[in-house]
């Protein structure tokens, strides 16, 4: 149990985080870029952009996913190591946005992998990113019982 | 040896006066030339023997129904744009190219061929520009009628080819997943040893059909459109667009609103810069000189919030003004934002001249001689970086740059330090424009009302972007709906000049040189 | 030297394999922090007070991943590689004196110096077997870039370690740790100045880090290792520039040498290694992040037409003063 709960806790404080551009506009991206910058600087909490797929956890996707890169999309996610998240960002990740209907475009992360997290916005704000990257984090904590959170 | 627009009109006219080669002038930029697919070479040769800094700005290709149109935007040197148009028959579009007069206009007919199937004779590139790779090869998305719906794709072929021959020399693979690029590119480096002996792009990966998507949307829809064409520079794209459409409405802009238009614009530039200077730090590994930059871009930022409600893409500006006003209260806490943006530039301009590391890793690389760059059509701080005077808020004023003084910067060197630096340089420009734009706001509306209904015509407009001349081309039909809206970004013109810089240097030195020419990608494939 | 239960604690708690392994984590630590303070911002301050758990989260959670081994990859190299090296440089570590004495009891022996340092060298190139064996054109790249520098950077490395050995009269590290009346740095400082740069590129640091160039080569030689293998190349890394330190601290410094003012000596000699170990990787640290990366050839250029002659200058001059001035002083 005691084992259980170390793992879980290495992965809370450790998510490295791999970025990939499926077709954005850089809207969302500069906002992801700026996470690491110091007014944000999301290393306090842990994460690092790694280089390589294999090395990465959450999997932080922007664009609508143009047909050109839907296949190494897919690439990408398959040579990512389990336990692995991938994480919609912005309203062209989540459903397409401005460019959904378009001919080259397939509408949304979630045609190509599945995802585990959406945030909205265009682009959304470096706020509302980390939010989501945590509100993420938090989701996978064991649920309490009632009776546990009475304990206190 | 510069003449001016007219000197050039005149030029045409006498030398075209008995001809079919029609000169039309103040249309569409200052003189349209109605050629056709015979005559269009020996236009633009007048034009080129006229100066050497003509250069090809875009190529529109346009659906007109029983003929496929072909216009050539030229660049003059002072002048302004003269558009050459031609025709070609849709059964068997062919036309002899311009890519052996001017190399740089070899992109732009790759992009017409690809999107219209437009045949261009004697052009040496071929294979897909910005459709992806399993594309049917029969359905050109800008056509009238191009069936787009449940389309049979390609399949996609199978990985790389290797090089043939030659057993030295090794493919690496830039992209489309790669640190190094924000954006997903490939970029194909033929290497031998740690020598890089070719280039071989592919874009198209963030090409999602902006043009054709704009056919379809009601004029105001598609503000918000183009300025997602790039997040970076959308409020130059947001600009141009509504300028385009002002010209063709005939709308007269209050003064109130081309000056905050100028504030935001030049707002636009800051940011682009700052973010650019502080990348081109994480490429050389110099990952503390990207955390300052950033650091100080965040106020930027933080004005753009308070002025228009959105960090990044502004959505502000709209026909006929912009859609929210500078408060009066606001602007002693924007000047003293931007005055402290001011006291740390020293510090920086400091480094970009003088820190050893950053030299040597910048100093003499990717040089970019000042013949290639105007035979390339280059623009922007990359071709100013050679010594190329060109900016297009200097050589026809739009909104209020007319009214407030500034420098255009250029440098000689021609390589990546020269590059950088003229972005360092023109980031107090852009402050100094700002703090101007702000003493002397006009007073009065911010917007007049326009029609939604656009009478039928056509015009051209540019602006200055932050990574050159930001070209749009607006054809309206007389409904709510455009017939054609045609970009044409800095980034597209400018990937030949890396293309040419990168060859014959290190394969260290590609990120660096790349950085240096500022690509926007999703501007590129749109 | 007895395999008895004094044996086994000293090798694998004090000052051995735990130790070392907890030691470096901290070391890590406090390189992520200054980094992250120089740039600005605050880093790592979640996992643990102020962060402090923070390597041993990311070490824990790369264990616990899936680990995938591509089908082309040379296998045994493949999975072998990392851990044989981490063991090595662990090795190499506990020939160190720490508290006053090495974690293998009577280890040191004359000429260990030499033989620590082609340790390392193995280290180093089981580091660069790793990024061949695993048949991706990056890891290949980086690979090669790693067996460039170390190889290149060792000469003038062993050069200036000999300098200290020549002053101290001995070929052992213990010896040269104890016979420093004066610490070496006072009586050689070029030597000192340029055993640092030399550091920096044999741990691959910037301005020396071309092998970790992410925006070139992606993940260099680690580009296609994921999981636990992963954690032990991070590792050797981390207790690589540990080592590097230690090495600056006998050779400099005064090994674990220092004032002690009551109980253990034990305890003093580790708190002043430790103490003077922090110093080192501080200054390290602050080397690394003040300056921006150089091209592999400018590195090349750097070792043998800037370090070597440079090297073998301080050499003969701590030589000269060593015979002819210092003798005078003492």
């Amino acid at each position: 149990m005691g084992m259980a709960n170390a793992v879980l806790w290495s992965r809370l404080k450790s998510p490295w985080v791999l970025h990939f551009n499926s077709g954005a506009c850089n809207g969302c991206d500069i906002e992801v870029v700026a996470l690491l910058t110091p007014k944000y600087d999301v290393e306090r909490f842990g994460i690092k952009l790694e280089p390589s797929p294999r090395h990465a956890d959450v999997l932080l996707v922007t664009g609508s996913v143009t047909q050109q890169c839907a296949e190494r999309l897919k690439r990408i996610y398959d040579q990512m190591p389990e336990p692995k998240f991938v994480v919609a960002i912005g309203a062209c990740a989540c459903a397409g946005g401005v460019f959904r209907g378009n001919y080259n475009v397939l509408n949304g992360v979630d045609q190509v992998i599945p995802v585990n997290a959406y945030i909205p916005g265009c682009p959304p704000k470096p706020e509302a990113i980390i939010d989501g990257v945590v509100k993420l984090l938090n989701s996978l904590k064991p649920e309490k019982t009632a009776r546990e959170g009475k304990k206190k | 040896m510069s003449n001016t627009a007219i000197d050039i009109v005149d030029i045409l006219q006498t030398k075209f006066k008995d001809t079919l080669v029609q000169v039309q002038p103040a249309q569409l930029g200052k003189a349209t030339v109605l050629a056709n697919s015979s005559t269009h070479r020996d236009v633009l040769k007048v034009l080129l023997e006229a100066d050497e800094r003509t250069a090809v700005s875009a190529i529109t290709g346009i659906d007109l129904i029983t003929t496929i149109g072909v216009f050539y935007h030229i660049r003059t040197a002072k002048g302004g744009i003269i558009t050459i148009k031609t025709e070609v028959p849709k059964e068997g579009p062919r036309i002899n190219t311009i890519s052996d007069l001017i190399p740089g206009a070899a992109f732009h007919e790759m992009e017409v061929a690809d999107l219209l199937g437009v045949v261009f004779v004697g052009n040496p590139s071929s294979g897909r520009l910005v459709l992806p790779d399993n594309w049917p090869d029969d359905v050109f998305p800008l056509r009238k009628d191009a069936k787009l719906d449940n389309l049979k794709m390609k399949d996609a072929p199978s990985g790389e080819t290797e090089p043939s021959g030659e057993t030295n020399t090794v493919k690496i693979i830039v992209g489309p997943q790669h640190p190094a690029l924000l954006e997903p590119e490939k970029f194909a480096l033929k290497v031998e040893g740690e020598i890089v002996k070719g280039v071989e792009p592919r874009i198209g990966y963030v090409h999602r059909g902006v043009e054709k998507a704009a056919e379809s949307r009601t004029y105001l829809q598609d503000v918000y459109l183009v300025e997602r064409i790039c997040g970076i520079c959308n409020t130059c794209h947001a600009s141009c667009f509504v300028e385009t459409v002002e010209k063709i409405l005939k709308t007269e802009v209050p003064p109130r609103a081309k000056y905050i238009r100028t504030i935001l614009l030049e707002l636009n530039r800051l940011h682009s810069h700052l973010l650019t200077l502080g990348h081109a730090g994480l490429e050389i590994g110099y990952e503390t000189l990207f955390q300052y930059f950033w650091r100080d871009r965040e106020p930027i930022m933080d004005i753009t919030e308070i002025i228009t409600g959105n960090r990044v893409i502004s959505s502000s500006l709209t026909v006929g003004g912009v859609r929210s006003d500078i408060n009066e209260t606001d602007i002693p806490k924007i000047k003293t934002m931007l005055a402290n943006l001011r006291k740390r530039l020293p510090f920086y301009k400091r480094i970009y001249a003088d820190e050893p590391s950053l030299k040597m890793r910048m100093r003499n690389v990717g040089t970019l001689k000042r013949a290639d760059a105007l035979a390339l059509c280059i623009v922007g701080p990359t071709a100013r970086g050679s010594g190329v005077d060109i900016d297009v808020r200097k050589d026809e004023p739009y909104e209020a740059y007319g009214e407030i003084p500034f420098k255009v910067i250029t440098r000689d060197s021609g390589d990546t330090w020269a590059r950088m630096n003229v972005r360092m340089d023109e980031v107090e420009e852009s402050i100094n424009i700002i703090e101007y734009a702000l003493d002397h706001l006009p007073t009065g509306p911010f917007r007049v009302r326009a029609p939604r209904v656009v009478p039928a015509g056509e015009a051209v407009n540019r602006v200055e972007a932050p990574r050159g001349e930001l070209f749009y081309y607006v054809k309206s039909n007389g409904t709510a709906y455009p017939e054609r809206v045609k970009v044409r970004t800095p980034t597209f013109a400018n990937i030949p000049a890396f293309l040419k810089t990168a060859i014959g240097g290190n394969i260290a030195d590609v990120p660096a040189n790349f950085v240096s020419l500022d690509p926007c990608f999703s501007c590129t494939d749109r | 030297m007895a395999l008895d239960a004094f044996f086994f604690i000293r090798v694998l708690i004090f000052p051995g394999f735990t130790f070392i392994l907890f030691f470096t984590m901290f070391c890590d630590w406090v390189e992520r922090k200054i980094e992250a303070r120089m740039q600005n911002r605050v880093g790592p301050a979640v996992a643990g007070p102020h962060g402090i758990l923070q390597p041993l989260a990311d070490f824990m959670k790369l264990l616990t991943k899936e680990d995938i081994v591509p089908l082309d990859a040379k296998q045994i190299l493949f999975k072998v590689s990392p851990i044989i090296s981490f063991s090595v440089l662990v090795f190499a570590m506990s020939l160190l004196p720490i508290d006053g004495s090495s974690a293998i009891p009577d280890a040191s022996f004359s000429g260990d110096l030499i033989f620590i340092m082609a340790l390392v060298t193995i280290a180093n190139f089981l580091l660069f077997l790793s990024g061949w064996a695993s048949s991706n054109p990056y890891g290949s790249i980086g690979a090669t870039r790693v067996l460039t520098q170390f190889l290149g950077y060792d000469i003038p490395l062993m050069i200036l370690a000999l300098g200290p050995a020549f002053l101290a009269g001995s070929l052992s590290i213990a010896g040269i740790a104890a016979g420093q009346f004066l610490p070496f740095i006072v009586l050689a400082p070029w030597a000192f100045v340029l055993f640092v740069i030399t550091l920096q590129a044999e741990l691959e640091k910037d301005p020396f880090d071309i092998p970790h160039a992410d925006s070139e080569v992606v993940g260099g030689l680690e580009t296609e290792y994921c999981g636990g293998k992963l954690a032990f190349l991070h590792l050797t890394r981390d207790v690589q520039i540990v080592f590097g330190a230690a090495l600056v601290v006998e050779l400099f410094l005064g090994g674990p040498y220092g004032p002690v003012f009551f109980g253990v000596p034990e305890f003093w000699y580790t708190l002043w290694f430790v103490l003077k170990l922090l110093v080192v990787v501080v200054i390290s640290e602050y080397l690394t992040t003040l300056f921006a990366r150089l091209r592999i050839d400018q590195v090349v250029t750097a070792n043998w037409k800037i370090l070597l002659p440079l090297s073998l200058a301080a050499f003969a001059l701590t030589v000269a003063l060593g015979v002819w001035v210092y003798p005078m002083l003492v």
